[in-house]
């Protein structure tokens, strides 16, 4: 019986201590809060949702745009792409939008290239949000105009002129893009292309009053 | 206050205090496992799902240790302290059955269910629960990335059917909708059919806390020199034990039912 009493305890002992020290020296509860949390898997939900890939000058509760977006603005449209581990709405759309830009990267990399696209230049950023920076992880939040918050999520920053001013305007798609009529991999690639296109377009026509350019 | 009144009260408050991430109501959303099975989707969730932090940390032939070793640490704590009285004192999903239970308890009167409830089979399908945890969870995770949330019965409970609420309109089904209907139509069926019929067979948070039965500090004992065997224990017992016969019965939630219920006062909750 004493024996049986002594490996209880050292069992509580410890599993509590190994608790106690995961949470005083590694950041797992940040991990677990921000990589699940706060962000909605959509293919865990089982949901799409059913939004407008409309571009749009309002970010989502109105705050500015982040300072490594404005800087990859310079070069061309911005094309930020969230996504996470055991997301298999991201497992979907991954090898689109590698296709999309003939790039490669492993899914769990931190992935920032000026790609070629059309002849111009598109900054295109992957943002794992379980392996990635604050500053990087925070800007979904600042794109999710739809106040969705999950992933798989895509945005593109590109510029637009509006009361006398060329300002940063974006749009931003959810889940596997089921919502925009696109259901199989060639229809998905061939809408982002026409959407990557006509942001080039609006960069195009706006760049020379951009003041960072 | 009765035992089973004291249960209700801290399900209902566990209940409530699993759902206070509601933005603004009051928007809590923390970094911890829930102990128990309940959906991070939930738009009132305040915690993770600790099937979603282990499926995470295998996702694709990684290994993430801290996200492996977390929820079964927080499991294992509680475990180790209170077995698996969690099931029966704490997650939502055993208050849900603790309500359909009373349905279940009428069908098994019948003689077919019955007959069913008691064939050799059914102890072996208790086993399910493991197998589901180990293929669902682990294994299809980390060699093809399929996982068990994208399916689970619970989640479409706990998660889709209230964004659907909350948000009309603005969703549409994905892929895995139709397929996680259909689980869900057959676990809403499951809980009416049988007597904690989740708990007993297919939950894998239940698979996780169980094993911790056998050391856990809390547990029931039944003094079995003045016992008559009147069996009232057993047939009052959700999860179908044979409770004169347990001894740490890794299939008990510790919802002390056959305490109550003992005629003679022989089972009591034990602290060693």
């Amino acid at each position: 019986m004493k024996k049986f009493f002594a490996l209880q305890v050292c069992a509580l002992v410890l599993v509590s201590g190994s608790l106690g020290t995961m949470f005083a020296f590694t950041p797992v509860y940040d991990e677990v809060r921000s990589g699940i949390v706060l962000v909605l898997c959509l293919s865990c939900l089982k949901l799409e949702p059913k939004t407008i890939a409309d571009f749009t000058f309002e970010t989502a509760n109105n705050a500015p745009h982040p300072e490594f977006v404005l800087e990859n603005l310079s070069h061309g449209p911005v094309f930020l792409h969230y996504s996470g581990d055991a997301c298999a709405g991201c497992d979907v759309m991954y090898p689109v939008i590698q296709e999309l830009f003939s790039i490669e990267f492993g899914k769990q990399d931190m992935f920032h290239s000026l790609v070629s696209f059309e002849n111009s230049t598109v900054a295109y950023i992957y943002v794992n949000i379980h392996h990635t920076t604050d500053v990087l992880r925070n800007a979904q939040r600042i794109y999710d105009k739809d106040y969705i918050f999950g992933i798989p999520m895509f945005t593109i920053v590109t510029l637009g002129y509006d009361n006398g001013k060329v300002k940063p305007k974006y749009t931003t798609l959810y889940g596997t893009l089921t919502t925009y009529g696109a259901t199989t991999d060639e229809q998905r690639l061939v809408f982002l292309q026409q959407l990557v296109g006509e942001s080039i377009e609006m960069y195009e026509q706006n760049e020379a009053g951009y003041p960072h350019h | 206050m009765k035992l089973q009144l004291k249960r209700l009260v801290s399900q209902i408050i566990l209940f409530f205090s699993a759902n206070l991430g509601y933005p603004g109501y009051p928007g809590l959303k923390t970094g911890f496992c829930y102990p128990f099975f309940y959906c991070q989707a939930c738009p009132a969730a305040t915690s993770a799902c600790p099937l979603r932090s282990l499926e995470q940390s295998v996702d694709k032939g990684s290994f993430t240790w801290r996200l492996f070793l977390y929820p079964l640490l927080i499991i294992g704590f509680l475990g180790i302290v209170t077995g698996r009285a969690v099931c029966g004192w704490a997650c939502p999903i055993g208050l849900l059955q603790r309500v359909t239970g009373r349905v279940a308890r009428k069908v098994k009167k019948f003689p077919l269910a019955r007959k069913l409830g008691t064939h050799k089979i059914e102890k072996y399908l208790r086993y399910t629960k493991y197998v589901i945890l180990i293929s669902l969870v682990f294994v299809t995770s980390y060699l093809i990335g399929f996982i068990f949330t994208d399916i689970c019965p619970v989640g479409f409970l706990t998660g889709t059917i209230p964004v659907l609420i909350l948000n009309p309109g603005k969703f549409v089904p994905n892929f895995f909708f139709s397929f996680a209907l259909v689980i869900f139509i057959l676990f809403i069926a499951l809980i009416f059919l049988v007597e904690r019929g989740w708990c007993r067979y297919f939950c894998p948070v239940g698979a996780l806390l169980a094993p911790f039965n056998k050391i856990s500090f809390l547990h029931i004992s039944v003094d079995l020199k003045d016992c008559v065997h009147c069996n009232v224990c057993s047939y009052e017992c959700p999860m179908g034990i044979d409770v004169p016969n347990m001894n740490r019965d890794p299939e008990c939630i510790l919802c002390g039912k056959c305490v109550s219920a003992c005629p003679n006062e022989l089972i009591s909750f034990e602290r060693r």
